[in-house]
């Protein structure tokens, strides 16, 4: 078989993996939180586009312009209402209160939605193209996986280019010198959690057509999330997009070249290495936590 | 005086003993209705009602005792032990899962009280030759057997596997593999996969290069439309998808037609075979539950019935036991008889069903002398 179609599957499904890790990482980096109700947030972002399109039948791409604005009103409010109040305390408080507010959303998911799995099946969820004779591409993969890269470039000029951007990224930096100069962290650390709900919500609508929609389909996003966030570095945005590839990349050639069954064990030991060789992630800055 | 007179009637009740039936005979019932598994659990509740209810109208006079037991085997075998020293019912149907089921029926020798499993496959549970233990569904052997025969006269050469990595998934694909060898299948590929993954075309793709002749998967309800999609989407086109139960065997999956069509599963009951009942016992069913019943619903119907009239004409476990393992009965599940052969105990050799979606609706396809309509062989998109 040919060698490009793992690896263009694999990228194709490492950007959505890396959609989910940046706004992770985002979090982290901004507000030195570990979000363990990223994979929640994911999963509403799932029904968002399940209902948008059963509903008000709007495709699922198009229904990123409503479920972006309405994951960060969710997030924002979210980190006014409950994360601030944890912020300055120690991690073990923070990862119980996400782990908290994750476990409200997907039994209040599992009450209000059933543990029914959802599918929602478009006209081209299961249609791809040949490209080179036999590898084959799939189009609703292809789609997020621009739709991604489009987010990616929009949040890095953001960043990069806008005053709110310059300050996040200095509150990112130092949080304590940022506050000195002016920046007003609390907003900023509000605005970058409303960012990570509006970056986990979109992977989880980017992925409802090719996957299925369950109040517990975030659980095993989350670990990746969490593990492309490690690899990257922890609050690097950059590292966080190259991890999810590079994670999508290893479990379709560990799939391929090895057996299912151990692709988990393959993205793992890479986990781990990088751990003792590099602790600070392949994209971290030397010295950050 | 009192003592006398009671004697009496004790006497006259031994003595006339048709004039007992007017009692309610106590039969008890352990079920999933919450846990995990409660969505099927449904189903039996459903069919096992259903059975009650055609039973009274016949003018059965049946007290029926029903305990939950969460999917949980523990549960299990205390709703067992409350059933039976309790409420001192004298037969049992249920419980449903393997797990539980099989919990249970080591302990019905001890307390000598029958129980009819209706729907459990563990090969085990009617294996260890237990004398109080009766199966009306067919073991899990069964289903890759019967989905062999029914290809069989197409001679396919090779086969693949790709299964989930759970309990049911591994020991299904070993009793395929057996099959496969007395058929002289040749394996090209054997992928068993974690599931809720959102991409197995790598899996998929490695299959496709094996190009086998048959591709037999066991997978449970989500990841077997995403199995099919990516199967579409990366071409995988083998002579024939069989699967093995669970997520194949769903309405759901049916809908999905762009990629459910032609493909070919294994189950225990479908409601257009030709056996007695079996179409009017489903058009009942649809009219008072809205849905189409499961297999485990016509299941749960049989058993409940097989049980209760029996019961009706022996009012003792000694004797309900001894009737239930010389009796024969037929209905909805065909040709009910208890028996013991290739190493089984008091278990029914039910024949399964294949059945294929054609147009978005499962039809029977083999055995031929129970279904309707061909199989289409080879699958083409």
């Amino acid at each position: 078989m040919s060698f490009l179609q793992p690896l263009i599957s694999g990228i194709l499904t490492g950007g959505v993996y890396a959609l989910a890790g940046i706004g992770m990482s985002l979090v982290f980096g901004v507000m030195n939180i570990s979000n363990f109700a990223h994979g929640d947030l994911m999963m509403l972002g799932m029904y968002l586009a399940f209902f948008a399109f059963t509903l008000l039948h709007i495709d699922p791409y198009i229904s990123l312009v409503l479920i972006i604005p309405i994951a960060f009103l969710f997030g924002y409010m979210m980190e006014k209402v409950f994360i601030n109040r944890v912020i300055h305390h120690p991690h073990q408080n923070q990862i119980l209160l996400t782990v908290g507010l994750g476990l409200i959303m997907s039994n209040t998911a599992l009450l209000a939605f059933t543990s029914d799995p959802k599918i929602l099946t478009t006209t081209y969820s299961s249609s791809a193209f040949n490209l080179l004779g036999d590898v084959s591409v799939s189009v609703p993969l292809l789609l997020s996986f621009l739709i991604t890269c489009l987010i990616t470039v929009i949040l890095y000029l953001f960043l990069s280019k806008t005053s709110t951007g310059m300050a996040l990224r200095a509150t990112s930096q130092n949080r304590e010198a940022a506050q000195l100069m002016g920046i007003n962290v609390a907003k900023m650390s509000a605005i970058a959690f409303g960012i990570g709900t509006a970056l986990a919500a979109t992977a989880g609508a980017l992925i409802a057509p090719t996957y299925y929609i369950h109040p517990l389909a975030g659980h095993s996003f989350l670990l990746k999330a969490f593990t492309i966030c490690v690899l990257g570095g922890l609050g690097s945005v950059v590292g966080a997009g190259v991890g999810g590839i590079i994670i999508g990349v290893v479990e379709a050639m560990s799939s391929t070249y090895l057996s299912s069954d151990w692709k988990d064990v393959i993205v793992f030991v890479i986990f781990l290495a990088v751990l003792l060789f590099r602790p600070q992630g392949l994209f971290g800055k030397k010295g950050g936590q | 005086m009192k003592n006398k007179f009671v004697s009496i009637v004790a006497g006259a009740l031994l003595a006339f003993p048709l004039l007992a039936h007017a009692a309610p005979v106590k039969i008890g019932f352990i079920n999933s209705i919450t846990g995990k598994e409660a969505q099927i659990g449904e189903n039996l509740t459903n069919g096992a009602t259903m059975a009650i209810e055609d039973l009274k109208a016949k003018g059965f006079q049946v007290q029926l005792v029903k305990e939950d037991d969460g999917g949980d085997p523990k549960n299990a075998l205390a709703a067992y032990e409350k059933l039976v020293t309790r409420d001192g019912v004298i037969g049992v149907v249920g419980p449903y899962t393997s797990g539980c089921a099989n919990v249970v029926a080591s302990r019905a020798d001890q307390y000598q009280v029958p129980l009819l499993v209706p729907a459990a496959a563990k090969e085990e549970i009617t294996m260890k030759g237990y004398k109080n233990v009766f199966r009306l569904n067919a073991p899990a052997n069964v289903y890759s057997k019967v989905l062999m025969d029914a290809v069989k006269a197409y001679k396919p050469k090779t086969i693949a596997y790709v299964y989930a990595a759970t309990d049911f998934g591994v020991s299904t694909v070993k009793t395929a593999q057996d099959n496969a060898l007395k058929m002289g299948l040749r394996e090209v590929a054997n992928e068993k996969y974690q599931q809720g993954q959102p991409d197995y075309r790598a899996t998929l793709g490695k299959v496709k290069a094996a190009n086998p002749d048959l591709v037999f998967l066991v997978s449970y309800d989500a990841d077997a439309i995403l199995l099919m999609r990516q199967a579409k989407e990366i071409g995988l086109a083998p002579k024939a998808f069989l699967g093995a139960g669970a997520g194949y065997t769903t309405s759901q999956f049916a809908q999905q037609t762009e990629i459910s069509n032609l493909v070919v599963s294994a189950t225990q009951w479908t409601d257009d075979v030709n056996w007695t009942g079996a179409a009017d016992f489903g058009r009942r069913y649809k009219a008072k539950y809205a849905k189409e019943p499961s297999y485990h619903a016509a299941c749960a119907y049989e058993a409940m019935r097989i049980m209760v009239e029996t019961a009706s004409r022996n009012n003792t476990p000694a004797t309900l036991r001894a009737a239930l393992k010389t009796g024969s009965w037929n209905g909805i599940f065909g040709p009910v008889k208890f028996a013991s052969y290739g190493g089984f105990t008091n278990q029914n050799n039910h024949s399964m069903l294949v059945q294929q979606i054609q147009g978005g609706k499962y039809e029977t396809v083999y055995p031929a002398q129970f279904s309707k309509k061909n199989l289409i062989y080879p699958f083409k998109r």
